[in-house]
């Protein structure tokens, strides 16, 4: 049950949402509790039973470490590491190759939904305990709702523990914030459903041809149709999950800000999964290289960045490599930054060398990667064919769309909208416009009643 | 921006929990479904255990979901004002819909095995016909990228997987040969009855008998406004109606005897054509009229024969053109069957047995029979 289904839409958020708010204040992380539970249970009561595991493994050994803590105990090192390799081991299992290979009996059609996501959150959470940033938490239900709140299971956003905390003290439940949430969900919605579907499609048919038969524009709207798709997917489901939480009263951090059309490659680096990359600097890359000044660690640690994360997107050789390539990206670019380019010209070779390197994420090999990369060159002797024109036909539109949905030009000219009478009609045609959104994706789901269509497995 | 917030909050949750509440009490929706209904699925704790419970449940909404053909055909206007022209698996061209899905083919080794350990066990003559569908006949029409591995290589596939002494029939070869007639209907996968009869003329002989002249047969378009199972998935408003027609043998042999036995055994009057069906949701159970595992059929021809014919819908709509050659055919629905072929009838009692079935069908895993 995702957020993009009926049954969730019209089913277990409307649920959800009123037993929630006729629920006295004090009771209502018990009842959100419950709800997350029901939603993780949905995926299977297997998955419900993991997800119960790894919170207690991980809530024991943080109150282990904090009470060893207190007597600056060596021992404390133990429960620390035990968690994590818990915890790693635990993301291994699940996002590796690994169960394919044992074909557990118990695991088929078993996935851990948001093991990645969550699992970077307990490591974070054990990691401020152990070096003291925080104490651990004596609430179970609060750090249960730190690791499966049900607006932050599918996407995040992956944030600290105390920054967490300070949310869930926040709480305002107001029909401006309600409001506010409804508008993220269907903007979220809308991305996945109307433009990252229709992408989806569009390059699934062009993988369908096969690098070797492929005419290089539609390998090129391939990719472009890939990364783009991504964005829309991993963007729509964060928002959706942001709406939900701002119903619920919950205000977290936005994850993406636009980074398709950037200007630079390190915007397109620092706009991207924004509180993933914070994660993996803050609790991997500072601590590595804290001690040091020097010019070339700082790149080391641009480098480890990356593949960190790189790998973390794909679990396989060819997402490390990506971020290998990024991180190059991003060093090459501050050696040349004093060069003076025209803003255009830097969104255009940003956008080509992020679709580029899309390639190896988009491949499950190396060499598959290799191919692709040769058709987009014209390497297979056909640069357009009847096909290419198809593909053009059929999806001019929506690239167009998701082109434009890509930007932040909307909703600038939006907020510069000072005059009186045209925030008015704003005002006016801002619910309309959501409506219609609505009810657009809804049709659009209405004859599988989900959209399921995902690149990646977080 | 205070004031749209509220207003948007306000219309979006009355929206829901209108159509929550409408969904909640409606009955299913059978028109805008493929020949299937939905039924509440059943909790256990195998399906609840690996989440399949709510993976019924999701399907069950989308099938209950109020209104749902008028949203499935807004989907299909959104697409292709969007220029998109592939619908919920479903091509849309000018001149028909075609399926645009790619079966896997993965259960032809077991459906084969299925028609081998048959024939192992019986004494007279099987024969087999895998039918194209409309996507396999007009592939042309589809962009290339949906044509990678054609039905003909896949009917090839699958008559190399069956023994020797099982006669295969050639349906692919006759109807490409005659695709520009009415073979197919424009907005279903299957095949028209006049692609029926000209592979009947055909499958006629391989059984033995000379096919009717097509001139013998007085021909009823019962409707013009049949909308397929293409239609269906699709709601593509703008699609051709296609014409129900029903094949009247004059002066041929008449039929005696129709009945439908149902899994409990329960014995039923039965038509060969259900005319009622014709103004229903459901035109297509015209032919043989509602799926039932067991339909028996005899005729007062003077020839003692007797035949079996396992198949689908494809079959349903060919049987009609065989009774004029047999005074006993028995039509089984693998699909519709719980209990086994020998609890309805003794196969030893049928000379011949026919195995009919759509590609499509072949597919997937055909129920065990």
């Amino acid at each position: 049950m995702l957020y993009s289904s009926l049954l969730f839409i019209y089913g277990f958020f409307p649920a959800a949402l009123i037993i929630y708010y006729i629920t006295p204040g004090k009771f209502k992380n018990i009842v959100l509790l419950l709800e997350s539970m029901v939603f993780c249970g949905a995926f299977g009561l297997k998955y419900l039973g993991f997800v119960m595991i790894f919170i207690t493994v991980n809530y024991a050994a943080a109150r282990l470490i904090y009470s060893l803590n207190g007597r600056n105990s060596p021992m404390r090192r133990i429960p620390f590491a035990a968690a994590i390799i818990f915890d790693v081991l635990s993301l291994f299992f699940f996002r590796s190759d690994i169960l394919n290979f044992l074909s557990l009996k118990m695991t088929e059609n078993f996935y851990a939904v948001g093991i990645s996501l969550y699992t970077l959150s307990a490591i974070g959470y054990l990691l401020d305990v152990y070096t003291g940033k925080i104490r651990a938490d004596v609430n179970f239900i609060r750090f249960a709702l730190f690791v499966m709140m049900f607006p932050r299971l599918i996407m995040g956003p992956v944030v600290s523990y105390d920054y967490f905390v300070r949310i869930l003290k926040n709480r305002r439940i107001t029909m401006n914030g309600l409001g506010n949430g409804v508008t993220l969900f269907i903007k979220g919605l809308s991305k996945k459903i109307i433009i990252a579907d229709s992408l989806y499609m569009l390059y699934s048919a062009v993988k369908s041809i096969g690098a070797d038969n492929i005419a290089a524009i539609s390998a090129w709207l391939g990719i472009i149709a890939y990364i783009l798709c991504l964005y829309f997917t991993l963007c729509g489901f964060s928002e959706m999950g942001l709406g939900i939480a701002a119903c619920f009263g919950l205000k977290f951090p936005n994850s993406f800000n636009h980074p398709i059309l950037s200007s630079r490659i390190r915007y397109f680096c620092s706009r991207w999964n924004i509180q993933i990359v914070q994660w993996f600097r803050r609790y991997v890359i500072s601590p590595l290289f804290k001690l040091t000044d020097n010019k070339l660690a700082g790149r080391l640690g641009v480098v480890m960045l990356w593949t960190f994360i790189g790998f973390w997107y794909g679990f396989n050789f060819s997402g490390a490599l990506w971020g290998i390539l990024m991180s190059a990206a991003i060093l090459l670019e501050n050696k040349i930054q004093k060069l003076k380019m025209l803003k255009s010209t830097g969104i255009i070779y940003t956008f080509v060398v992020t679709t580029i390197l899309a390639v190896l994420i988009s491949n499950d090999s190396i060499s598959d990667s290799v191919h692709y990369l040769f058709a987009m060159l014209g390497g297979t002797g056909m640069i357009v064919d009847r096909l290419t024109m198809y593909f053009l036909r059929s999806y001019v539109i929506v690239l167009i769309i998701a082109i434009y949905a890509s930007t932040d030009l909307f909703g600038n000219m939006i907020a510069r909208i000072t005059r009186t009478r045209f925030r008015l009609a704003v005002s006016i045609c801002a619910p309309v416009v959501m409506m219609a959104l609505f009810m657009i994706c809804t049709a659009l789901i209405s004859y599988s009643g989900r959209s399921e269509m995902i690149l990646v497995r977080l | 921006m205070k004031f749209s917030n509220k207003v948007t909050a306000a219309a979006v949750l009355v929206f829901i929990s209108v159509f929550s509440i409408s969904t909640f009490f409606s009955s299913h929706n059978k028109a805008a479904d493929v020949r299937s209904s939905a039924r509440l699925p059943r909790m256990s704790w195998s399906s609840l255990s690996d989440g399949s419970y709510f993976s019924s449940l999701s399907e069950y909404t989308a099938k209950k979901f109020s209104g749902r053909g008028d949203w499935i055909a807004a989907g299909a206007l959104i697409k292709t004002e969007m220029c998109e022209s592939v619908v919920n698996g479903v091509y849309i061209s000018q001149e028909r819909l075609l399926s645009a899905e790619i079966p896997s083919y993965g259960s032809f080794e077991e459906n084969a095995a299925l028609i081998n350990n048959f024939a192992e066990k019986y004494d007279g003559a099987v024969y087999a016909a895998a039918i194209p569908t409309s996507a396999g006949v007009y592939g042309d029409i589809l962009p290339s990228y949906l044509q990678q591995v054609t039905e003909k290589q896949q009917i090839d596939r699958f008559y190399d997987l069956l023994d020797t002494d099982i006669r295969r029939i050639d349906a692919y070869s006759i109807l490409k040969t005659l695709s520009d007639n009415y073979i197919y209907y424009r907005s279903d996968s299957k095949w028209t009855s006049y692609g029926a009869y000209c592979v009947y003329r055909t499958v006629i002989q391989k059984l033995g008998f000379l096919p009717a002249s097509y001139d013998k047969y007085t021909v009823h378009h019962i409707t013009d406004n049949y909308k397929g199972d293409l239609y269906k998935r699709s709601q593509y408003m703008e699609s051709n109606s296609d014409l129900l027609d029903i094949y009247e043998y004059s002066g041929g042999a008449e039929i005696t005897g129709c009945t439908a036995y149902d899994n409990a055994g329960k014995c039923y009057e039965w038509e060969l054509y259900d005319i009622d069906a014709a103004g229903s949701d459901d035109k297509y159970r015209l032919y043989l009229g509602e799926k039932m595992p067991f339909v028996k059929i005899t005729a007062n021809v003077n020839n003692e024969k007797r035949l079996l014919v396992i198949g689908d819908d494809f079959a349903a709509c060919f049987i009609p053109f065989l009774t004029q050659h047999y005074s006993e055919i028995v039509f089984v629905s693998p699909e519709c069957m719980e209990l086994r072929l020998k609890d309805h009838i003794d196969i030893r009692d049928y000379e011949q047995t026919l195995f009919l079935f759509g590609i499509d069908s072949l597919s997937s895993k055909i129920k065990e029979f």
